[in-house]
C-alpha cells in the first residue's frame, strides 16, 4: 500500500463515478426521447402492425336458369396445405413428400422456400381444389406426413363446365390498375367478376363486404377478434338462358367454330347464348397454366375467348336480304309482284355478278326470290338503289345500334354508307356503284353480330318490335326461394308496314317449306312437326378469322353457314340466328342446328325438359343424391 | 462461519437480487408465446447457482485468488484455442465447447481471468505511473486472447475486453506521452490491420459494424421492432405480460439481445428508470470496493469491473433503443445465457470479498 498514491487513486475513481452516472443520464435521455417524446408515434407503429381491419368477403349471389336451375354455385373447395409452423425443414422428408405428391423436389424446396419469405397469414397451399382422387391421395399420405393439413376454402363452381362459359364468364382477384384507379369501389384482393355475366351483373351479384378488428402476430396470425361486420351475402338471380336450351346448342355446335343466340320474343331475354369453341370458367379460377394460356388466351387460331354472339363480326350473306327487300319496298322502287329474270349471273358496271345457280333462277317475284335466295334477284333491287336507302333501313329498324344486350364488349354491327367509308377508308373515301351490288346480298363491308342479326329477325317476328336483349331475368327472393322477375326492358315500336311485312314473312315460311332449307330432309320433318320460318345465307369469308393460316395449310377458305329465323311460324316464341365458320352452305350446316333448337323450344322441352348441369367439380361436403344439384 | 457470511456488503448484495427479481419477471414475460417458455426457470436455476459461488467467493481473501491468476490465464488461453478446434459451430461462429448437453462459452470467463491477471501484474509493483514494459505486457495480454476470441469470430467479446486495457492504466496514472503513443499505436496499428491483415470480407463486417444502417434486412429491422417496443412503452409501460410487441413476436431475440426492450415495452419509462438507476448503484457500489480495496490489485480489478459493466450497460441499453451500433452484448441479470451469467456472479463475488475483507480487515 503507497499512502502517497492513495488520495491520486481515489480522485481517479471519484471521476469514474461521476462518468458512470453520466452513463446512466445518457441512457435516461434516450429512453425518455423514445417514450416520452416520441411516445404517441411508437404507439401508432406498434398499433398500425398489430391491429388490422380483415375484411369479410361476402358470399358472391348464385347465378341460375330461367327455370331456377343453378349455373353457378358457391362450393367448398379442399386444398392440401402445411401451416407456417409445421413446415417441413429436413431436406429428406421435403424429397419423401415431393415424391408423395408426384412433384419435382427440387420445386417443392422452392415453393417452401419462397413462402418462408414471403408467406404470411395463410399456410402453403400444396395443391388446390382436390378431386375426389386427389381427396383419396391426401388421406393416404397424411398417415405419414402428419405435419400436412387440409383447408376448405370457399369457391365459385360453374356447373356446366364450358356450356355457357362466354355468358356467365368467371371471377378472379381486382386488377390493381383498376384498383388504383377507383381505389374507393375496390379493395385489394377483392374478387370480381372478370368476364362475361360475372362481370357485367357484378354489381348485382356482390354483396356487401363486412370488415373485422383483430389482432394479429408478428406471422399474421389471427391472435384476438375485437369485433366485426358480418358481411351481407349477395343476391341470388335468375338469367332468361334456358339451361337445355343452352345443352342443345352446345350439343349441337358440337367440334365446330361458331355462334348460338336465341331470343324469347315474349320480352327478349336471351334463351340461349352459346360461342364455339366455348370454354370452362373453373379452369380460369386457377392461377392460370403455361397450357391454360396457349389453350385460349393467346390461341389466334380459334379464338376462344372471343364471345363470338357479340364480339364476332360475320358476313351476314343471303340473311341480309330481308333487309335489302325491305328496303325497296319501303323506297317503292318493287312491290312483292316485282319480276326479275336470272340467267346465272349479271352484268352490272362491267362487271360479271354471279348467282348461286349457275344456271339461273328464271323469272322470280319476291317471295320466290327470298325462298330461292337468288342473288340477282337483290343485286337488281341494291342497283335501283342507294347504299345509303340500305343504310337507312337498317338503321330505322335497329340494326345499326348495339343490341345492348347486359353483357361486357359487345361489338357494334357494320351497315356500309357513303358516310362511313369516308371515315373507315380515308385512303379510298369515294363510294363505287358496284359496292352497293355486294350489299344487296349480304357481302362487302356488311358484318353483323349473331346478336344483331338474331335481334332483325325477331323484329320480323314480332311484326316490327325491337326488341332489347338481355340475360338479368330477375333477382331471387331470399325466403321463398322464388323469381321475383325484373321490369323487361322496353320494346321499340318501328313503323314496319303490315303489307311489307306480310311478304317478307311469307318468303321466310318458304324457305323452310320448299326453297334452300326445305331442300334439307331432315328441316323438313322438324318443320313437318314445327312449321317455322328462317333465311339461309352462305357467307364469303373475309375477315374474323385468320386468313395466313388456312393458306400455310393449304386448306381451302370455306364459307361461312348462317340461318337466322324465328319459330314457330304462326304466333312465334323465339328469334334465333346461327352461325358456323368454314362449314359451307347454310342450308345444310347451319340450318339443322336452327331446327334442333326449335324442336326443343316448341317440343321435347314440354314434355321432357333436359336434366339440370351437374359440372364436374366434386363438392365432398355436398349432400349426395338428386336433390344435391338443385 | 455466520460471522463470515454477515460481515458482507448487504448494499450491493440488496442490488444484484433487486436487478436478480426484474431480469427474471422480464424472461418470464418474454419467454411467454415461444417455444421457450420456461426460459425463466432455467435461467433461475443459472441464477441460483450464481449466486451461490457469489457468496462462496465474498468469503475468499481476494489475494489467494490472485496467486492463482497466471496459472487461470494460461489455462483461458489454452482453452480459447481449444474452443477454435473442438468448439461447436452455431450460426457461423465457433465460441462454445457442448459440455452434457450445455454449451458453455470459455470467453465470457476468459474476460474476467484477464481482469484478473493485469490486476494482479499491474497492481504488484507500486509506481505512481505505469512503466513502458508494464504497458506493452499489458497491451500483450489484453490482446492476445482478443485475437483468439475475434478468430472465433466474436467482435463484440473482443471489444469487451478493452475497458481492462483503457481503465487500469488510467487508474494506475500514465504519462501523457504514453497516452499518446499508446493513440499512436492503435492508430498504425488499425490501419495496418485495415492494409495488410483484414480480409475483403471481414472489412465488410467492421463497415457493417460502423454502420449497422448498411444491414437494414436482417439487424434494422430487430433494432426498429426494439424501438417501437421502447416507444409505444410510454411512461408507465403497458403492464407486465402485456406488451404487445413482446407478446405477438414482433420483438426479436428477446430473450437474450433484446430482453431491456421487453422491460422497457411492459414497465415504461418509471420501469426503465427504476432498472438503470440500480445498475448506477451497481457500479458504483463497485466504485466504492475499489476506493476501499486493500491492494492495489483488488482497487483496479474492480475499476476494471465497473469498466466492463459498463460497457455492457452502454451497448446492450444503447443498441436496443438504436443509438448504438448493433453488436451482440448481453445486459447482465437480464439476458438469458448460462455461461455469461456464472461469469458476471464470480466477478461479482470477487467484489464482495474484497468489501468484505475492507470491512472485517
Amino acid at each position: 500500500m503507497d499512502p502517497r498514491q492513495r488520495p491520486l487513486l481515489r480522485r481517479r475513481l471519484g471521476a469514474f463515478k461521476v462518468m458512470t452516472w453520466g452513463l446512466v443520464a445518457f441512457l435516461v435521455l434516450i429512453y425518455a426521447w423514445l417514450q416520452l417524446v416520441r411516445y404517441w408515434e411508437f404507439k401508432q407503429l406498434a398499433l398500425q402492425q398489430a391491429v388490422k381491419i380483415r375484411p369479410i368477403p361476402a358470399p358472391r349471389g348464385l347465378v341460375l336458369d330461367r327455370n331456377g336451375h343453378r349455373l353457378v354455385d358457391n362450393r367448398r373447395a379442399l386444398h392440401l396445405v402445411i401451416q407456417r409452423e409445421d413446415l417441413p425443414t429436413r431436406p429428406e422428408v421435403v424429397a419423401s413428400l415431393a415424391a408423395a405428391l408426384q412433384v419435382d423436389p427440387a420445386a417443392l424446396t422452392r415453393k417452401i422456400q419462397s413462402y418462408r419469405l414471403a408467406g404470411k397469414g395463410r399456410p402453403l397451399v400444396l395443391k388446390e381444389n382436390l378431386d375426389e382422387a386427389g381427396i383419396a391421395i391426401a388421406e393416404r399420405i397424411r398417415a405419414r406426413f402428419p405435419f400436412l393439413g387440409v383447408e376448405v376454402a370457399p369457391r365459385r363452381v360453374y356447373l356446366g363446365d364450358e356450356l355457357a362459359g362466354h355468358v356467365l364468364g368467371y371471377v378472379g382477384e381486382v386488377d390493381e390498375p383498376l384498383m388504383k384507379a377507383k381505389p374507393d369501389l375496390y379493395r385489394l384482393g377483392e374478387t370480381i367478376g372478370k368476364e362475361g355475366f360475372e362481370a357485367s351483373g357484378n354489381d348485382k351479384l356482390k354483396g356487401l363486404d363486412g370488415q373485422k378488428r383483430i389482432l394479429v402476430d408478428q406471422l399474421g396470425t389471427e391472435v384476438a377478434n375485437f369485433g366485426q361486420e358480418d358481411a351481407t351475402a349477395g343476391r341470388s338471380l335468375y338469367l332468361t338462358l334456358d339451361a337445355g336450351m343452352q345443352k342443345i346448342a352446345q350439343d349441337a355446335m358440337g367440334q365446330e367454330a361458331g355462334a348460338v343466340v336465341v331470343l324469347d320474343l315474349r320480352d327478349g331475354g336471351v334463351l340461349a347464348m352459346y360461342s364455339s369453341p366455348s370454354y370452362d370458367p373453373n379452369l380460369f379460377l386457377n392461377r392460370l397454366s403455361q397450357d391454360m394460356v396457349d389453350r385460349y388466351l393467346a390461341n389466334d387460331l380459334t379464338r376462344p375467348m372471343v364471345n363470338r354472339p357479340i364480339q364476332g363480326i360475320y358476313a351476314p350473306g343471303s340473311t341480309f336480304k330481308l333487309l335489302v327487300a325491305l328496303a325497296a319496298l319501303e323506297k317503292g322502287i318493287a312491290t312483292p309482284q316485282t319480276a326479275i329474270y336470272c340467267a346465272g349471273k349479271k352484268n352490272y358496271y362491267g362487271r360479271d355478278f354471279r348467282c348461286d345457280k349457275p344456271t339461273g333462277h328464271g323469272t322470280l317475284a319476291m317471295v320466290q326470290a327470298i325462298a330461292q335466295s337468288c342473288d340477282v334477284y337483290f343485286y337488281d333491287l341494291a342497283a335501283r338503289m342507294d347504299v345509303d336507302d340500305i343504310h337507312a333501313t337498317a338503321e330505322k329498324y335497329g340494326l345499326t345500334e348495339r343490341t345492348g344486350i347486359d353483357l361486357p364488349q359487345e361489338k357494334r354491327t357494320r351497315i356500309p354508307s357513303r358516310a362511313w367509308k369516308k371515315k373507315a377508308v380515308p385512303k379510298d373515301p369515294k363510294w363505287y356503284a358496284g359496292e352497293t351490288i355486294s350489299v344487296g346480298i349480304g357481302q362487302g363491308a356488311v358484318g353483323v353480330t349473331p346478336l344483331g342479326l338474331a335481334r332483325f329477325y325477331a323484329l320480323l317476328a314480332t311484326k316490327g318490335k325491337l326488341i332489347t336483349p338481355h340475360l338479368f331475368y330477375g333477382y331471387r327472393d331470399d325466403q321463398s326461394n322464388e323469381l321475383q322477375p325484373a321490369p323487361t326492358p322496353a320494346f321499340k315500336d318501328t313503323p314496319l308496314d303490315p303489307k311489307h311485312w306480310a311478304t317478307l314473312d311469307e318468303g321466310l315460311a318458304e324457305v323452310v317449306r320448299s326453297g334452300t332449307a326445305g331442300a334439307n330432309p331432315f328441316i323438313r320433318e322438324i318443320a313437318s312437326l314445327v312449321p317455322f320460318s328462317g333465311k339461309t345465307g352462305t357467307a364469303q369469308v373475309a375477315t374474323f378469322v385468320d386468313k395466313a393460316h388456312y393458306a400455310r395449310q393449304a386448306k381451302k377458305l370455306k364459307d361461312h353457314a348462317l340461318f337466322a329465323g324465328y319459330a314457330p311460324r304462326e304466333h312465334p316464341q323465339i328469334a334465333f340466328a346461327v352461325v358456323v365458320e368454314n362449314a359451307g352452305f347454310g342450308s345444310t350446316a347451319a340450318a339443322p342446328i336452327a331446327a334442333k333448337l326449335v324442336k326443343y323450344w316448341c317440343l321435347d322441352r314440354l314434355a321432357n325438359p333436359l336434366p339440370p348441369p351437374r359440372g364436374r367439380m366434386v363438392d365432398p361436403f355436398a349432400p349426395q343424391g338428386p336433390e344435391a344439384a338443385e | 462461519m455466520r460471522e463470515r457470511f454477515r460481515a458482507l456488503d448487504s448494499r450491493l448484495l440488496w442490488v444484484i437480487l433487486a436487478l436478480i427479481a426484474l431480469g427474471t419477471l422480464t424472461l418470464y414475460s418474454a419467454g411467454r408465446n415461444t417455444p421457450a417458455a420456461s426460459i425463466w426457470l432455467k435461467q433461475s436455476l443459472w441464477n441460483l447457482i450464481g449466486l451461490t459461488l457469489m457468496l462462496l467467493l465474498a468469503t475468499v481473501d481476494p489475494r489467494r485468488l490472485f496467486r492463482y491468476s497466471f496459472p487461470s490465464y494460461l489455462l483461458g488461453l489454452v482453452a480459447l484455442a481449444a474452443v477454435l478446434v473442438i468448439g461447436k459451430k452455431i450460426g457461423g461462429a465457433t465460441r462454445w465447447f457442448l459440455i452434457a448437453g450445455q454449451t458453455f462459452q470459455p470467453s465470457e470467463l476468459m474476460k474476467w481471468v484477464t481482469l484478473l491477471y493485469v490486476s494482479h501484474r499491474l497492481g504488484s509493483k507500486s509506481a505512481d505511473s505505469v512503466g513502458r514494459l508494464e504497458l506493452f505486457g499489458a497491451v500483450g495480454l489484453v490482446v492476445f486472447p482478443m485475437l483468439l476470441i475475434q478468430r472465433q469470430p466474436d467482435l463484440g467479446m473482443a471489444l469487451s475486453f478493452l475497458p481492462i486495457l483503457l481503465l487500469i492504466p488510467l487508474m494506475k496514472g500514465l504519462r501523457a506521452r504514453w497516452v499518446v503513443a499508446l493513440l499512436l499505436l492503435a492508430g498504425l496499428g488499425g490501419f495496418g490491420a485495415w492494409k495488410v491483415v483484414l480480409k475483403p470480407y471481414q472489412k465488410q463486417r467492421v463497415l457493417i459494424f460502423l454502420d449497422p444502417s448498411a444491414d437494414l434486412q436482417g439487424k434494422g429491422y430487430q433494432v426498429n421492432q426494439s424501438r417501437i417496443a421502447i416507444g409505444s412503452g410510454g411512461l408507465i409501460g403497458k403492464g407486465f405480460t402485456s406488451g404487445s410487441q413482446t407478446q405477438l413476436n414482433f420483438l426479436p431475440v428477446k430473450t437474450t439481445d433484446f430482453a431491456f426492450s421487453v422491460w422497457a415495452e411492459e414497465r415504461g419509462f418509471v420501469g426503465v428508470l427504476l432498472v438503470l438507476g440500480l445498475f448506477g448503484l451497481l457500479l458504483s457500489r463497485i466504485l466504492d470496493a475499489a476506493r476501499e480495496a486493500h491492494t492495489y490489485a483488488e482497487a483496479y480489478f474492480c475499476a476494471g469491473a465497473a469498466g466492463i459493466f459498463s460497457l455492457h450497460l452502454l451497448v446492450n441499453v444503447g443498441m436496443v433503443a438504436g443509438a448504438l451500433p448493433n453488436k451482440g452484448m448481453v445486459l447482465p441479470f437480464f439476458s438469458a445465457g448460462g455461461s455469461s451469467t456464472l461469469s458476471f456472479f464470480l466477478a461479482l463475488g470477487l467484489i464482495m470479498g474484497v468489501l468484505h475483507r475492507a470491512r472485517v480487515k
